[in-house]
C-alpha cells in the first residue's frame, strides 16, 4: 500500500524509476563503481608508496653533517668550529664529533676493508646489536655486521687496524636507513685512538625541522665570509622527495578522475534519455499539482542513488584491493591502514556521488523546467 | 441537471473564460482561441466538441491553468487566476482541479492506490484511505495493488478518475475520456462522470465522441477558435 511510500516521495520514486530499466541503471552505476575504485585504488596505492619510502628512508632527515669545506683543503674540523656547531645543537639534537677514515680490517689471515670510527658517544649514532651501546666508549672495538662476519668476529676476537689490535665488545645493528654514517661496514673505536682534529661533526636532530634550523645557524655562525665548512643536511631532499611523492599521488588520482568523468557523462546521457521517455509522466506530476521543485528533486535523487550505489560498491572494492595488496606483498598493515587512506575511501564515495549529481542536474533541471503542456504531449 | 438556473447572476461559475483569445506566435501567429467566453458552473456537465484543430485542446489547458491567455481574464470561482506565478497555478491545480486524460497517464511504476494519491505524494496528510474509497467508488476495490500493466483500459480509466478526485476537486477536466476505450467501457467511465457531477462537480470534456454529449447537460462547439452560434456558450 501507500502508506509508506510517500514518507520520501522523491527517494521512493527514485528508487521504482531505477528499478524499471535495471540494467541501464546497474551499468550507469557500474560507470560511478569504476571510476571510484580507480580513484581510491591510485590515491592509497600512492599513499603506500609515500610511507613505505619515507620508512625507508627513516632518520636520513634528521642528521646534520658537517666537515671542512672542500675548496679549503683542510684536514679537519677546528675546536673553535666544533665548539660552534655544539652550540648550534644546544636544544634541538646531540652534536657529536667524529673521527673518520678508510681502512683495512684484518682478523687472523682475512681482510675486509672498514670505514673506521672514533666516536666517543656510539650510542648516539649507532645501535648495538645485542645490547645497547654505551654513552662513553672505554676502548675496544664495536663491529658493523658485514665487517664481522667478513672478518668471522666474535665477542673477545681481536680485530687489527692500521697495526694496532682491538678487542671486539660489540656489534652494531644492520641499518635499513639512508645515511653517510652507515654501521654495516663499520669499525668504532675510541677518540683516543685518533690524533689531530675532527674530521666531521654528526648533528642527529630532534626532529627534520630541527635539522634544517641547525644546519641554517651553523652556516650563520661559520661560513660568514667564505664556505669554511661543508653542510651536509638532507630534511630538503626529503621535503623534495615528499613533493614529488604528492606530485605523483596527485598525478594518479587526476588520471583516476578521468574515468569517473567518462562515468558522470553517461549518467548524463542515461538521464537524459530517461527524462525524454518520461516526458509525458513528468508532465503528467506537474499538471496534477507536484511543484517543479519536487520533481527537480526526484530527478536529482535518481541521480545521487546511482552514484551513491556506485560509489558505494568503488569504495568496499577498493577497500578490499588495499586489504589484498598487503596480504599478497610485503607491505605492511602500517602503510595501508592510515587515516589517509581512509580519507580517499570517503572522498572517493563523496566524488562519486558529487559526479552523479552534477551530472544530473542539466538533464534534471531541463526536464523539471518544462511547462505542463508541452510534457503532456510526450 | 437544468443550466438555466445558472443564468442567475448570484450563482458564481467554477471557472470562467472572459473574452479570452490565445495565440501562438511563431513563423506565422495562429489564434487557437478568439474572444471567447465560457462560464462552466459546479454540478455541470459541459461537452466541448469541434474538428480538430479547432481549439479545444488549448481551451481545456486554459481552463486547467496549464496555459494562460494572451488576452481575457481566467477566473476560478470567480478569483482572477490569469496572472498567478507558476508555483501559485501548480497549487491552484493541485487544490481545484482534477485531470482525466485520453491515455490515462498512470505512472507504469506504481500500484492503483499509489497512482490515486500520486498528486498528495509532496504534500503532507494521509491519503491512502481516501484513495481506497475512491477505487471502491469505481469499483476498482479489488484491484488496489496493481500495477497499470495488469488493468484493462477501462480500469486504467477508472485509477485515472479516481486520481482526479483524490483532492476533492470543484473542477473535473477530461480529455476525451472515453477516446482509448470500447463503446460498453465508455458508458462505464460517462456513468461515472456522471455521478461526479451530481455531486456538485464542474465537468468539462472535450471530445469527438457522440457518446460523451449524450451525457452532457451543455454542448459546446468550437470551429476555428469561436463558439459555435446555437450552441449555449454564451450563458450570462
Amino acid at each position: 500500500m501507500s502508506g509508506g511510500l510517500w514518507r520520501l516521495p522523491a527517494l521512493a520514486l527514485a528508487w521504482r524509476n531505477l528499478r524499471r530499466n535495471r540494467l541501464r541503471s546497474v551499468l550507469a552505476a557500474l560507470g560511478i563503481a569504476i571510476g571510484v575504485f580507480v580513484i581510491v585504488v591510485l590515491g592509497i596505492f600512492g599513499t603506500v608508496l609515500q610511507l613505505s619510502a619515507s620508512q625507508e628512508l627513516g632518520g636520513i632527515g634528521n642528521q646534520v653533517i658537517v666537515s671542512p669545506a672542500e675548496e679549503r683543503q683542510a684536514e679537519a674540523l677546528t675546536p673553535r668550529q666544533i665548539q660552534s656547531v655544539e652550540r648550534a645543537a644546544v636544544g634541538r639534537g646531540t652534536a657529536v664529533p667524529v673521527y673518520a677514515e678508510n681502512a683495512l680490517a684484518s682478523a687472523g689471515s682475512q681482510q675486509s676493508p672498514a670505514q673506521i670510527y672514533g666516536i666517543d658517544n656510539p650510542a648516539a649514532l649507532f645501535e648495538g646489536r645485542d645490547r645497547s651501546l654505551p654513552a662513553q666508549h672505554r676502548g675496544g672495538a664495536f663491529v658493523g655486521p658485514s665487517v664481522a662476519s667478513a672478518l668471522d668476529l666474535q665477542i673477545g676476537s681481536t680485530v687489527e687496524v692500521g697495526g694496532q689490535q682491538y678487542r671486539v665488545v660489540g656489534f652494531l645493528e644492520p641499518s635499513q636507513d639512508i645515511t653517510p654514517i652507515q654501521p654495516n661496514n663499520a669499525i668504532v673505536l675510541a677518540e683516543r685512538e685518533f690524533t689531530g682534529g675532527y674530521d666531521q661533526a654528526v648533528v642527529v636532530a630532534d626532529s627534520p625541522e630541527d635539522a634544517t634550523a641547525v644546519a641554517d645557524d651553523i652556516d650563520r655562525r661559520l661560513n660568514v665570509r667564505t664556505d669554511r665548512v661543508d653542510i651536509f643536511e638532507l630534511s630538503e631532499l626529503l621535503d623534495t622527495i615528499a613533493e614529488f611523492f604528492t606530485l605523483l599521488n596527485r598525478f594518479l588520482i587526476a588520471l583516476g578522475s578521468v574515468s569517473l568523468l567518462v562515468a558522470g557523462v553517461s549518467i548524463l546521457n542515461l538521464m537524459l534519455m530517461s527524462t525524454a521517455e518520461r516526458r509525458g509522466e513528468i508532465g503528467l506530476m506537474r499538471a496534477v499539482g507536484i511543484h517543479r521543485e519536487s520533481v527537480l528533486r526526484l530527478l536529482l535523487a535518481e541521480a545521487t542513488l546511482l552514484g551513491a550505489i556506485g560509489g558505494f560498491f568503488g569504495a568496499v572494492l577498493s577497500g578490499l584491493a588495499a586489504l589484498a595488496l598487503w596480504a599478497v606483498t610485503p607491505i605492511g598493515l602500517d602503510v595501508v591502514v592510515v587515516p589517509r587512506n581512509g580519507g580517499y575511501l570517503v572522498g572517493g564515495f563523496v566524488f562519486g556521488i558529487a559526479v552523479a549529481l552534477i551530472s544530473g542536474a542539466y538533464p534534471a533541471w531541463k526536464a523539471a523546467g518544462e511547462r505542463p503542456v508541452e510534457a503532456l504531449r510526450g | 441537471m437544468n443550466n438555466t438556473d445558472h443564468t442567475t447572476a448570484t450563482v458564481e461559475p467554477a471557472i470562467r473564460l472572459e473574452s479570452v483569445t490565445k495565440q501562438y506566435v511563431g513563423a506565422e501567429t495562429v489564434t487557437a482561441l478568439a474572444d471567447v467566453d465560457l462560464p462552466v458552473y459546479g454540478g455541470e456537465f459541459l461537452a466541448i466538441v469541434g474538428p480538430s484543430g479547432s481549439g479545444k485542446s488549448t481551451m481545456l489547458n486554459l481552463l486547467g491553468l496549464l496555459d494562460g491567455p494572451t488576452e481575457g481574464v481566467v477566473r476560478l470561482g470567480g478569483r482572477d487566476v490569469t496572472d498567478l506565478s507558476e508555483t501559485e497555478l501548480t497549487d491552484a491545480r493541485r487544490e481545484y482541479i482534477g485531470f482525466v486524460f485520453q491515455d490515462f497517464h498512470l505512472l507504469p511504476t506504481l500500484t492503483a492506490v499509489e497512482n490515486v494519491t500520486l498528486p498528495t505524494a509532496f504534500t503532507d496528510g494521509q491519503y491512502a484511505d481516501r484513495a481506497v474509497d475512491l477505487l471502491g467508488r469505481v469499483g476498482l476495490g479489488d484491484r488496489l495493488d496493481h500495477t497499470p500493466d495488469e488493468l484493462s483500459g477501462g480500469q486504467k480509466q477508472r485509477v485515472a478518475i479516481a486520481r482526479a478526485l483524490i483532492n476533492r476537486p470543484e473542477i473535473l477536466l477530461a480529455d476525451e475520456p472515453t477516446g482509448n476505450l470500447d463503446r460498453e467501457t465508455g458508458v462505464t467511465i460517462l456513468e461515472e462522470v456522471r455521478r461526479i457531477c451530481e455531486r456538485g462537480v464542474a465537468v468539462v470534456a472535450v471530445t469527438h465522441d457522440e457518446l460523451v454529449t449524450e451525457y452532457a447537460d451543455r454542448t459546446v462547439r468550437l470551429v476555428d477558435g469561436r463558439l459555435g452560434e446555437g450552441d449555449d456558450g454564451f450563458a450570462t
